[in-house]
């Protein structure tokens, strides 16, 4: 059986669910999938500017397996950009870091030492743990 | 508690801005004197590293929670690093309602 992946450490998922292509209509079948750690090379890479090992380094990755990461991303990309197609963004092997969410006040936040383990504005102990 | 948030506008009716780096203003409210006040971005222009030099600024200035739609991954090690909380709303919120938040505690 082959050896489960390590899970990728990401920052934040995406706010949105993917990009349409305009004037085109959707054709099933041809959507391209990204999941949440190819947008997380992605933006640590090319938004972020970050070199690869220090991207990798973030992700608890090595370098060589977050470099296919953010090879795979960019064929992606491209495939979608030159076919057209649909891309959605979905859920890969990823772990969410130190971010909690509030479902009451609709806000994700993080906690410190000197702040408890509750929600900032509502002051609830009834928060999500996003890992 | 001095609270930092990320605003498009120097008005409390502006949006929270989705980039904390390189926001234009910053409102600064204060929960014991019940006062905000903005300041501008210097950074917001420069090329690299314009979330930690703005982050910097505001922990300089005794910032202890910070909002805005997005934080960079050095911004969320310098904030870690110094003890300051971050908020992210979900969905678009003005300024003055987050205050108003703030003060119905």
């Amino acid at each position: 059986m082959a050896r489960n992946k390590k899970d990728r450490l990401i920052q934040m998922a995406p706010h949105f669910c993917g990009f349409s292509p305009q004037g085109v209509q959707s054709k099933p079948g041809s959507e391209v999938s990204i999941n949440f750690e190819e947008y997380e090379a992605l933006n640590l890479c090319d938004y972020e500017l970050l070199n690869q090992s220090e991207a990798a380094k973030l992700m608890n990755i090595s370098r060589p397996t977050f470099t296919r990461i953010y090879e795979s991303v960019r064929r992606k990309i491209a495939k979608a950009f030159i076919e057209g197609s649909y891309i959605n963004f979905e859920d890969g092997n990823s772990t969410v870091s130190d971010w909690l969410k509030c479902d009451k006040c609709q806000i994700n936040f993080t906690v410190t030492d000197s702040t408890g383990n509750f929600c900032p504005i509502c002051k609830s102990q009834v928060i999500i743990d996003n890992k | 508690m001095i609270i930092a948030i990320a605003a498009s506008e120097n008005h409390l009716k502006a949006n929270v801005d989705p980039h904390f780096g390189r926001c234009d203003w910053f409102c600064l409210y204060d929960t014991e004197t019940k006062k905000s006040s903005f300041i501008e971005n210097p950074v917001r222009y420069h090329q690299l590293q314009a979330g930690c030099d703005a982050a910097l600024l505001l922990i300089e200035k005794g910032v202890k929670m910070a909002i805005a739609g997005r934080f960079g991954s050095k911004v969320i090690e310098v904030f870690k690093a110094n003890n300051v909380q971050m908020i992210i709303p979900q969905t678009q919120q003005t300024i003055a309602k987050i205050i108003n938040s703030f003060i119905s505690q």
